[in-house]
Formats: structure tokens, C-alpha cells, sequence
């Protein structure tokens, strides 16, 4: 398995950071690909793998997304998902979503996501600065 | 005479507070384009973070609804041999960004068919009547749900307008023929 998956910004697609050696894993800013399918397949095949080796493991997700459109936000509910799963057999999961304080609308989309973690601890909060 | 026509047609999108407008055939860098534009003069109109953010975001759901799904497409009779199966379309539709008093407007309209109205109706008008609290949970819902049949997206399009609007969505259909009727969409923010 790679020990990371590194995919810069653009106007566009999030930066990918996925430092699996350090079991932290970061997705940052706009998302609203033309293609979505074709943007956050690598991502899940990567997300995928690392988490079958996790096993009882521990990681930490952070999203810090700017602006995510709709087909985005079924994209992150499926990275939320696998998480979630990871965590029920047994890993330590955290899943941070960090919003910015202007923008209520994606602080209530990350309480939405986070209703939906049993499992995985979700923390939410505002993004710093 | 050239200028006086082009003239008359700028007069009178700027009569009605039309900052942006677009008429044609829409693609997905058309939309990276006009959202920059977008950003710029909203950020010259000191737009606040949250009005800049609904205005754009409700742009783009605009731009993808025409991108896939309005009726009246142009595509290559056949696809270039290096990309087999990919038929390049391209589909028409209008997009307007405007003001009206201290408010923002985003409007979009393109061709559907006929047999697609009702359906359309019916679920713009559920989007339409719901309080913000309803249309969070019908989003929830719909996140959740496999998207209809045709559906090129999540399914969350109009709902991610109508919680994004401040005002509930207007939406209006004219019939053009047998086979098509113009469909408009209009959020104000």
C-alpha cells in the first residue's frame, strides 16, 4: 500500500492529503469537479485500501471544505460512510469538519454528515482564522 | 445599426438589473469561466461571505441542470476515433445574474420535453412549499436515496437552490410546441 496519496487543489477539486503513515487524512477547499465520479474514484480505491489495513488502528479525517455542490456533498457522504465502517470493526476513528464561521450553511451540512456517525467521534468545528 | 441592436439588447438586460448573462450552448469550462467573473464582481460588490457563497453555489446548480439536462443539444454525428463511446453533446439554455433591490438573482431557463413537465412540476412544487426544515430533511433523504432514473447527478440540484435562496424558488413553464415546453428557474438570494 502507498503510505500516501497527495492530489493538489485546483479552482475546482479539494486538495487531497492523505498521510496514511501518520494515519491523517485531509481533504481541503472547493469541490464541484466537472466529473465527480472521476475525481474521488482514486480517492476511494485510496481511502479503500488504507482502511482494510487499518483494522484496530486509529485516524483522523479532516474535512475543510470551502464550497461543496451536490453531487460533491453524495461524494463525501460515501468517504463519510467508509469511515463509519471502519470504525465498527473496531478502529478509532475522528472525523473533524471544519466550517467556516461566515457560512452556516456548511456548518449545518457538517452536522447533517455528522447525525449519521455512531460509531466514528465527530467533531465540528469552526475553521481557524 | 450594429451598434443600436447590440445596444437595445444590453439596455435592456441592464433595465432589468441583469449583471451576467449567458445564451447558448453551456459546457462545464463556460461554467468554470462565468464562476470566476462571478466571484470577481461579487467580491468588487463586497457581497458577504455567506451571500457570495448561496450566489455561487446556486450558479453552479444552475449551469450543471442545463449542462445535463436541458432538451436542446447539439453533438457530433460521430465521435472522433480516439474517444469511441464518448459522444461529445453540448446542450442551450440561458442564464441571467442580476439584481433586484438589495437582492441577488440567479435565473435559468432551457427546453424539456413535454412528458418531463409533470414530474418536474410536481417536485419543484413540493421543493417550493417546504420549510427550510423539511427541505433538510428531503435532502438527508435524497442523499441517502439511489437517484431517479435519468437523474446525471445526486438529485439534490433544486434542493441545494432552495436552501440556499432566502426566497422561496419561482419557477414557470411555456409551452413551444408538441414535443417541448421552455422551463425557467429563477432563486433569489
Amino acid at each position: 500500500m502507498r503510505d500516501k496519496l497527495d492530489i493538489e487543489a485546483t479552482s475546482r477539486t479539494p486538495a487531497v492529503v492523505f498521510d496514511f503513515a501518520n494515519n491523517h487524512l485531509k481533504l481541503a477547499g472547493e469541490s464541484y469537479p466537472e466529473d465527480v465520479t472521476e475525481f474521488y474514484r482514486p480517492v476511494f480505491d485510496a481511502l479503500d485500501a488504507y482502511l482494510r489495513k487499518l483494522d484496530k488502528g486509529s485516524c483522523r479525517f479532516d474535512f475543510e471544505l470551502i464550497y461543496l455542490n451536490s453531487s460533491s456533498a453524495k461524494a463525501v457522504m460515501m468517504l463519510m460512510d467508509k469511515l463509519e465502517a471502519a470504525a465498527k470493526k473496531g478502529a478509532a476513528v475522528d472525523v473533524y469538519w471544519f466550517y467556516d464561521k461566515e457560512d452556516d450553511t456548511m456548518q449545518e451540512l457538517g452536522e447533517e454528515f455528522g447525525e449519521d456517525l455512531e460509531t466514528a467521534k465527530f467533531h465540528l468545528e469552526k475553521m481557524p482564522g | 445599426m450594429l451598434a443600436g441592436q447590440l445596444m437595445d439588447l444590453r439596455s435592456m438586460l441592464h433595465s432589468q438589473g441583469v449583471i451576467f448573462a449567458y445564451s447558448g450552448y453551456v459546457t462545464e469550462p463556460v461554467l468554470s469561466g462565468v464562476g470566476e467573473a462571478l466571484k470577481q464582481k461579487l467580491t468588487i460588490d463586497d457581497a458577504d461571505t455567506k451571500t457570495l457563497r448561496s450566489v455561487f453555489a446556486i450558479f453552479v446548480e444552475q449551469m450543471q441542470n442545463i449542462i445535463r439536462y436541458s432538451a436542446e443539444k447539439a453533438h457530433q454525428a460521430l465521435p472522433p476515433a480516439s474517444d469511441v463511446g464518448a459522444l461529445k453533446e453540448i446542450r442551450y439554455g440561458i442564464l441571467t445574474i442580476g439584481r433586484e433591490g438589495n437582492d441577488y438573482v440567479v435565473c435559468a431557463g432551457n427546453l424539456v420535453r413535454q412528458v418531463d413537465v409533470p414530474r418536474l412540476k410536481e417536485r419543484l412544487i413540493r421543493i417550493r412549499n417546504m420549510s427550510k426544515e423539511e427541505l433538510k430533511a428531503l435532502y438527508k433523504e435524497q442523499l441517502r436515496a439511489d437517484p431517479e432514473e435519468g437523474s446525471k447527478g445526486a438529485g439534490l440540484g433544486f434542493m441545494e437552490i432552495a436552501r440556499r435562496a432566502t426566497q422561496p424558488i419561482d419557477f414557470d413553464f411555456a409551452d413551444v410546441d408538441d414535443e417541448y415546453s421552455f422551463f425557467a428557474l429563477k432563486a433569489t438570494i
